[in-house]
């Protein structure tokens, strides 16, 4: 994957959360991984689709997924139903969407497609055979680790 | 503070009605939260831009204001602003996208979106934003 499209994701992500949930949040280690990572209990998926393509997975446990839908909507949530669905959805929509504006800044040309999210254990997310770049994120309120897989069409 | 009148007021006893499109119930209910603290009217919301659009005629002319958003399932919201501006070229609409792409920003505003707030939203980002688009087009 080539090193221009990692930058803006780390950053978005990294922005994006302190923004939404006015805390802060730190960036751990990032790391490249052959294969897609076994997944946590909630994962959202956006699509991207032009130039390059490929996916970008958030990926987070039930808890901190809950917690982060609380602070979000300013209520205490105690179940991940819709509302907090809906919420952890547009998070990666969020920081997806301000990753490809600045990408589209830099000259890659490419969109998402709308994010779709995927819960419980037996999850089976079927993912592009590429090397996937993690980005883990600590927040007071839990670890989202952010997965991009990228690659220019051939 | 206290005594200024509310931005959905339009002055006349009544308030201005709004449409919300947005895929996502949490903006939907965000963006609904935001313009009811300023006495803004929500009557009706949409999911996609499908709906969008038959929402907007279904209601035509009690809507006073869009908010539209662009990544969305079925139709997107550049096609729904489009459907609509022809429908009714006089809509005011306001994009509110997690994309703030220069191309994308600079076709909804030529296509006749009257702004463009890029996602993530807040309260004083999204009043701001209104208030200028109701001074200028009232
Ligand atoms: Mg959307």
């Amino acid at each position: 994957m080539r090193v221009e499209y990692i930058n803006p994701f780390v950053e978005s992500s990294v922005n994006v959360l302190k923004e939404v949930l006015g805390l802060q949040v730190r960036r751990e280690n990032v790391s490249l991984k052959s294969k897609a990572l076994p997944v946590l209990d909630i994962a959202v998926i956006v699509g991207l689709v032009g130039q390059v393509e490929g996916r970008v997975i958030f990926d987070l446990d039930r808890k901190t997924a809950l917690n982060i839908a609380s602070k979000m909507n300013d209520e205490t949530l105690t179940e991940f139903d819709d509302l907090a669905k809906a919420t952890i959805t547009e998070l990666g929509n969020m920081i997806t969407g301000r990753a490809v504006t600045k990408l589209s800044e830099l000259g890659y040309k490419f969109d998402v497609t709308p994010p779709a999210i995927f819960t419980g254990n037996n999850m089976e997310i079927s993912d592009v055979n590429i090397e996937a770049l993690i980005v883990p994120i600590e927040t007071e309120l839990g670890r989202v680790e952010v997965n991009v897989a990228l690659r220019e069409k051939a | 503070m206290g005594d200024e009148i509310p931005l959905g007021d339009k002055g006349d006893g009544t308030f201005y009605k709004v449409l919300i499109i947005d895929d996502s119930v949490f903006m939907i209910k965000q963006i609904s939260q935001i313009l009811q603290s300023q006495k803004f009217e929500v009557i009706g919301t949409a999911a996609d831009g499908q709906e969008g659009i038959d929402k907007y005629k279904e209601l035509h002319p009690k809507v006073d204001l869009v908010t539209l958003d662009i990544t969305m399932p079925n139709v997107d919201g550049i096609t729904c602003l489009e459907k609509i501006i022809e429908f009714d070229k006089n809509a005011k609409i306001v994009m509110m996208s997690a994309l703030g792409k220069e191309d994308l920003v600079k076709k909804a505003l030529l296509t006749g979106a009257k702004s463009y707030i890029v996602k993530p939203l807040d309260r004083d980002k999204i009043l701001s934003r209104l208030k200028s688009v109701l001074s200028n087009t009232n």
